[in-house]
């Protein structure tokens, strides 16, 4: 079997093994862990701080933008003069439906590219 | 919730383990109580430096509180600890220069029984071991780990670890030599 040891060693082994049984060591272990937990709670507060910052900052231009964006994609591509045609091309004659064309494209040109 | 520490204290382990696992640091802390001095040998057989060994055994169940939700087995808590104890150990090393510790005792001093410890001795010796064979000799000895277990664990071939074992005893034996002959003169 390949488990074979020297019978000297193994008792010199179990001789060495000392037996502690302080508390000390496991009151340090668990000061560890509340230093660990306050500092995570500081990084946290931290962070959320950082995210409500930014949020007052950039609500304005955020929502500018989304009005921007709002305004621009039903536009249409094409000017169609019959009242039924515009309405039935409405979905796909929007700046919206290119981009949203472009953005498939795109995908599976990259698929195409890495796969 | 609260408990005694009484009756923490008479809690079969995996009751522990899934009261700590619910964030009982009680019963993580009677944990810790049953299975520290294993795990601070262990550090001390590995490294050969007392507060080294306790600064790593502390890490260990530091790290244990953190991820012992992931411990899906109560009754495995041993194997577990004593991966995290390895990685730890290793991790260390990788950071440390890996060559440190070997060998670095070269005076020709054999071990007194009389005036040192046997904890002391042994780790001397065990200094003058390359830090794999070192390993392989801690967990075969210390832990009673199988040459096929100590493979598994270090992801080193079966015979890289018969050979590091086999050199490690023959090294020691040496070092060793007046506790092994006062041990055949006792018989």
């Amino acid at each position: 079997m390949t488990t074979a040891r020297d019978p000297n060693l193994q008792k010199l082994f179990a001789q060495a093994a000392q037996d502690f049984q302080d508390d000390a060591f496991a009151a340090d272990v668990l000061r560890q862990i509340d230093r660990e937990r306050h500092r995570m709670l500081l990084v946290w507060f931290a962070l959320i701080v950082v995210a409500l910052m930014c949020l007052a900052f950039l609500a304005s231009p955020v929502l500018a933008a989304l009005g921007m964006a709002t305004k621009a994609l039903p536009v249409p591509l094409l000017e169609i003069e019959t009242e039924w045609l515009r309405l039935l091309l409405s979905p796909i004659n929007s700046v919206a439906a290119a981009i949203a064309v472009a953005a498939l494209g795109l995908r599976k040109f990259v698929r195409r590219i890495f796969r | 919730m609260r408990y005694s520490a009484d009756l923490l204290a008479k809690s079969p382990e995996s009751v522990l383990v899934s009261l700590s696992q619910n964030g009982n640091r009680d019963a993580f802390a009677e944990l810790m109580s049953r299975r520290q001095a294993w795990i601070r040998n262990l550090m001390r057989r590995c490294s050969g430096d007392p507060v080294l060994a306790d600064d790593l055994a502390q890490q260990v169940f530091t790290q244990a509180w953190r991820s012992i939700r992931q411990l899906h087995d109560a009754d495995r808590l041993g194997p577990w600890l004593k991966r995290m104890a390895i990685n730890m150990w290793l991790q260390h090393r990788r950071k440390n220069d890996p060559l440190r510790g070997a060998n670095e005792h070269d005076d020709a001093d054999s071990p007194r029984e009389d005036t040192t410890s046997v904890a002391l001795d042994l780790d001397h010796a065990l200094a003058t071991l390359s830090p794999d064979v070192r390993l392989c000799i801690v967990l075969s000895y210390h832990e009673r780990m199988t040459h096929r277990e100590i493979a598994a664990f270090t992801r080193q071939p079966l015979g890289t670890i018969k050979s590091h074992i086999r050199r490690g005893t023959r090294k020691l034996q040496e070092e060793l030599a007046a506790y092994v002959e006062s041990e055949k003169e006792l018989k």
